[in-house]
């Protein structure tokens, strides 16, 4: 009978053991480079900084390591080879100079942000919506349900692909940086 | 005998929530096997939690229309801490997508635009629309409590409303708009209040169960904060208490498609909806699962009024609803009408169901100037969901329609809207209606979407929920869209709202009389 236990626990641990490494593997797969605040002081174009051991750019393309979004803007630009939406926000503003601390102050615990900390730095989502009244089919800026109050991060995901979050209920075909 | 009774039921409901508790433990291990290591399948086996991460006096779920007006009204009537619970990143749930009509009747409005209107009317019409499977105590409640909620809106909160509409299946019209055509207008204005007033507002933040103590009576929650819609692994489980009472203001579910089809098989996920993607079922399944009872949940209630070339609720609705009884709906097939373009909700969306193909709503610039806001217009057609001739012709071409037959509609409409009279289908036709002859003419495709959930749970007119024992249960409320038998079979356009308000108050304000547990 004890035996029999052990036997069905012993079962137990292997597929649970078994279940772990899986996950763990799966993640590893997935999960985008596990983020150190320590390397804040890391430059936005030394990509294997962070992505350790794995090319993230094409062969012919031009050694980035000392760039920033400025040497970027130099070969893409808005009407050839565009970054909108290809490259995470966050990396955007790592080119720019604006690392992790900046944005989530000196922590090992990194927190989501609210749209204050956005607003602090690129002015008003009034001033924002007015900028932008003139895109189609609608100013994606303003809306009749929230006005300017829309958290930015409901789109425009610093870690993740952006998203049109209009596009839950509306056919507004908007391309979110 | 008494005391037998309750301990049973108290023992049952206890070991419900273990069984519960103990399959969720194991659905999540054997997909992911991290519950073991959080310590969460643990805390799901307890009645209480040790610890409380947070404790209020009332808690509120949800940010819509009822679940604001409860928490207002909670701090209000005296409950100190009140915090409003909302799983979606951003507020207003269905309210603020919603097309802002409220129905009151023997309002200032009406009696500036000379409409003749009465609580007793009001309670008629919704009676005859619902089928008289309303809970009548529930639907006298809001048709005479409508009056003094709109009125609250405007003077306590602030809200304007600009027009007086119609909306089909009622007698008159009654339905107040908001100023900007959007319910956003009132549920902007209740969470400005609340936060004024200090309530709390949490975001992200989704019921997984609620909690009762020995005697049965609910006395918090299991949440999770952090919640990242739709994901239900996101998040971190937390326990809220509530001293005094949760008030359930979580909506319907009309984009459960799961619960949806359990209830109405044909409502697949081949029909669209009109709500916003949160209006799923689970915090009315929660509450189920502490005892409460449900009602009518198989009523759902598609909208005829929407566009196919358009998602979700769209522009096509605040185009269409205002034109009835002003210009003509016909069958693009044979290019004549096929029902009164007057009748409710149920009516008009089973008709066009039953044609098997969209139907065509169409209006001159004198209707469509009149009744249609600009914004709607201009949205709907750059969409492409309404579309703009110059000629009859071009209109019946554009949907292969037989012109000839289509063209001597319009003619025969025409000689109705004169006479004031239908006398092929019956429709209403308003005063201020003319004939259909000036061009340019716009019309739009309908075809109905899922639109509200009449079922939800039993509430009695204190907004109380009751069990499946008859009695209620216990430090539990509930307004708005979750609860059933308000409207029973059908509910009119425009009574959302007064629904929401009036029992949102009632809710909140009974919430806060509850005696504190602890």
């Amino acid at each position: 009978m004890k035996k029999h236990l052990e036997k069905k626990s012993m079962r137990g641990i292997v597929t649970l053991l078994s279940m772990v490494i899986v996950f763990a593997v799966v993640q590893l797969l997935w999960a985008a480079p596990k983020l150190d605040i320590s390397k804040a002081s890391v430059k936005g174009g030394d990509c294997s900084a962070c992505h350790v051991q794995k090319k993230m750019l094409p062969d012919k393309h031009a050694d980035t390591k000392t760039m920033n979004w400025e040497a970027c803007k130099a070969c893409h630009n808005k009407d050839n080879l565009s970054l909108t939406g290809k490259l995470p926000n966050s990396h955007h503003h790592m080119l720019a100079d604006v690392n992790c601390v900046k944005c989530h102050g000196k922590t090992k615990t990194p927190e989501a942000l609210t749209m204050e900390q956005c607003v602090a730095c690129h002015g008003s989502t009034a001033k924002l919506a007015e900028k932008t009244k003139d895109v189609k089919p609608t100013n994606p800026h303003t809306s009749p349900h929230y006005g300017t109050d829309l958290d930015c991060n409901l789109c425009h995901h610093q870690h993740a692909k952006s998203e049109n979050y209009c596009a839950q209920c509306h056919k507004f075909d908007f391309k979110t940086p | 005998m008494k005391k037998d009774v309750v301990t049973e039921k108290m023992l049952s409901r206890r070991n419900f929530l273990k069984t519960a508790g103990e399959a969720a433990a194991v659905a999540g291990l054997a997909t992911t096997g991290i519950p073991l290591m959080t310590g969460q399948a643990q805390a799901a086996c307890d009645a209480l939690p040790k610890k409380w991460d947070e404790t209020y006096d009332v808690v509120v779920i949800g940010s819509g229309f009822a679940g604001l007006a409860a928490a207002i009204e909670a701090k209000n009537a005296g409950a100190k801490d009140v915090a409003v619970i909302e799983k979606m990143p951003v507020h207003g749930g269905n309210s603020i997508i919603n097309g802002g009509d409220f129905g009151a009747p023997g309002t200032k409005l009406q009696k500036e635009n000379g409409v003749e209107d009465s609580p007793e009317l009001m309670l008629k019409d919704m009676l005859r629309a619902g089928m008289y499977l309303n809970h009548p105590e529930l639907a006298k409640t809001v048709a005479y409590g409508a009056k003094d909620a709109l009125e609250w809106t405007e003077s306590y909160l602030g809200c304007k409303y600009a027009k007086l509409n119609f909306h089909g299946g009622h007698s008159v019209k009654r339905a107040h708009g908001t100023i900007n055509q959007s319910g956003s207008e009132v549920v902007n204005k209740e969470l400005a209040k609340a936060k004024e007033i200090g309530v709390k507002i949490q975001m992200r933040t989704k019921v997984v169960k609620f909690l009762s103590n020995k005697e049965g009576r609910i006395v918090g929650m299991e949440v999770r904060k952090g919640y990242k819609f739709p994901d239900d692994k996101s998040g971190k489980t937390a326990f809220v208490k509530a001293r005094k009472a949760i008030v359930l203001g979580s909506g319907g579910f009309s984009y459960d498609v799961a619960l949806r089809q359990i209830h109405d098989p044909r409502l697949t996920d081949k029909l669209g909806s009109t709500n916003h993607p949160g209006a799923t079922g689970e915090a009315l399944l929660a509450a189920c699962q502490s005892g409460a009872m449900d009602v009518q949940m198989d009523w759902i209630q598609l909208g005829p009024w929407t566009s196919p070339d358009e998602k979700g609720f769209g522009y096509t609705p605040l185009f269409c609803e205002p034109l009835v009884g002003y210009g003509l709906m016909v069958n693009p097939k044979t290019g004549k009408r096929f029902f009164k373009e007057t009748g409710n909700r149920k009516e008009r969306a089973d008709a066009i169901l039953l044609l098997g193909n969209p139907a065509v709503i169409m209006g001159d610039s004198y209707a469509v100037n009149k009744q249609v806001v600009p914004h709607a217009l201009k949205g709907g057609m750059g969409i492409g969901a309404i579309k703009k001739f110059d000629t009859l012709d071009d209109l019946a071409k554009a949907y292969d329609m037989p012109v000839d037959v289509f063209k001597e509609q319009v003619a025969r409409w025409n000689s109705f809207v004169e006479k004031r009279q239908d006398d092929d289908l019956g429709c209403m036709i308003f005063k201020d209606a003319k004939p259909t002859v000036v061009a340019p003419f716009y019309a739009a495709k309908l075809w109905p979407k899922v639109h509200h959930t009449m079922g939800g749970l039993v509430i009695d007119k204190n907004a109380q929920v009751m069990g499946f024992d008859f009695k209620p249960v216990k430090g539990l409320y509930a307004a708005g869209e979750v609860t059933g038998g308000v409207h029973g079979a059908v509910r009119l356009g425009s009574v959302a709202m007064a629904d929401c308000i009036v029992f949102g108050r009632i809710a909140g304000k009974n919430a806060a009389g509850e005696k504190n547990w602890s």
